[in-house]
């Protein structure tokens, strides 16, 4: 499996490469154009794997479908175009054994041999952390790809480091982060705007979006007419 | 202090590499991350006064928040929706910001709200503008792409698509041609842009945006 991520920052989109045999795992709807010897499977689990309907409403509470679309290449060579229905970015993430929290929204793909699953984060991070209620945890081997809206980048945390709340896509879970507040004093955090941050802790590798879609829909949202 | 502007320009959003000393002043809800050893500080938009006309007229925060370290450390600044940003250094200079254009600047850039008057007002470009003067780098933002045009006499602009403007430049309101074509031509009111100095325009508008997606909802 080749990935390669075109237009990028605005409005990226995944080109997979597939060879026979091989398959990939995305969101429902994220296909744009594949080729014609690709077996597309529509299912509430992981291609071979245990859980079904139950992981499949974990996963709608994480903020993605019931449903996941599996494509299975039936001869070589045969491509793939992925992309999210938002502007924004794409990264690839490779896993080699660890684990990665995604926040609910941003999962768009996974190779096969990658295992997905709704993970709880506790109450205060679901109510206060801006993301999704419950996130999106990828073990095993292979490439993970994450979408966002805004670009996004990589942060290698080492110590301590702090997000705004909405900006996070994805983290190591070497990394844990807790709900604190932004400024020195409480009263400062809410005057300054920023409210409540998440603040990361640990050694890894966290990925941040640029933009934040609440903040946008805030701005819109007064301009469109009531319905 | 180093600073750079990313990801342009669809989703600019700038990187400061902060020293001991440094601080650099942003607007409320800028920052979308940082280092732990960056500490941040709200304080009023210069001065009580000011911060109040930002709040009630310009619907803006009375606060914009200070950053600074002991050690070293970087903070990602960015703007609600997406676009391009803008880097200019003022030296004694002035220049005037539309509301919710202002992203960042350095402690030797002042912020004022200033009168923008009636004819900016009635062209829908807000009663009040942001004031910025005094010396250091500013950094403003706009939903879409910013280009500039050096104004000798009159430049037409649509509404919604102003960011920033030179003092020497005053606005008026006037029709893009006749009454038919003003009000049927989709042009409607227009902002003219008289004087002699330079002007900041975005590619696109909120406006615009709110406009097209009200006539797709069903």
């Amino acid at each position: 499996m080749r990935t390669e991520i075109l237009c990028r920052p605005a409005a990226s989109v995944a080109r997979i490469t597939l060879d026979e045999g091989e398959s990939i795992t995305c969101e429902v709807g994220a296909m744009i154009a594949m080729s014609t010897s690709l077996g597309v499977e529509t299912a509430s689990r992981k291609r071979g794997g245990g859980g079904g309907v139950l992981k499949g409403l974990k996963r709608m509470f994480a903020g993605e479908s019931f449903f996941l679309n599996h494509f299975t290449a039936k001869t070589n060579n045969q491509s793939l175009i992925i992309g999210p229905s938002l502007l924004g970015d794409i990264v690839s993430h490779k896993l080699t054994g660890g684990n990665l929290v995604v926040q609910g929204s941003s999962w768009l793909a996974s190779g096969s041999d990658v295992e997905i699953d709704a993970t709880w984060q506790g109450f205060g991070k679901a109510i206060f952390s801006g993301e999704t209620m419950f996130w999106v945890k990828c073990s095993g081997t292979g490439d993970v790809l994450l979408s966002s809206f805004g670009a996004i980048y990589e942060v290698q945390v080492d110590g301590a480091y702090t997000v705004d709340t909405g900006h996070i896509v994805a983290f190591e879970d070497t990394l844990g982060f807790s709900i604190g507040k932004s400024a020195g004093s409480w009263l400062g955090s809410f005057l300054g705007g920023e409210g409540l941050v998440c603040k990361f802790k640990g050694r890894g590798k966290l990925y941040c979006q640029s933009h934040n879609p609440p903040s946008f829909g805030k701005l819109l949202g007064p301009l469109l007419k009531a319905r | 202090m180093q600073t750079e502007i990313r990801h342009r320009p669809a989703f600019a959003n700038i990187r400061v590499q902060l020293e001991r000393g440094d601080s650099l002043i942003a607007e409320s809800d800028a920052m979308a991350s940082m280092s732990s050893t960056v500490a941040m500080r709200a304080r009023w938009a210069g001065g009580f006064f000011n911060a109040l006309i930002r709040r009630v007229f310009g619907q803006e925060s009375m606060f914009v928040n200070e950053f600074s370290t002991d050690s070293e450390g970087e903070v990602i600044l960015t703007q609600p929706f997406p676009g391009d940003m803008e880097c200019i250094e003022l030296n004694g200079n002035t220049v005037f910001l539309q509301p919710g254009a202002f992203v960042a600047c350095e402690p030797g850039v002042k912020l004022t709200a200033g009168w923008a008057g009636f004819g900016s007002y009635i062209g829908k470009e807000g009663l009040f503008r942001l004031k910025a003067s005094g010396t250091g780098k500013l950094w403003f933002g706009a939903y879409g792409g910013i280009f500039t045009r050096e104004i000798t006499g009159e430049l037409v602009v649509d509404t919604g698509h102003l960011v920033a403007y030179e003092p020497t430049l005053k606005i008026h309101m006037g029709m893009a041609g006749g009454i038919f074509s003003s009000f049927f031509g989709g042009e409607g009111l227009v902002s003219k842009i008289r004087g002699e100095g330079r002007v900041y325009l975005q590619s696109r508008s909120m406006g615009g945006l709110a406009a097209w997606t009200n006539a797709h909802l069903y």
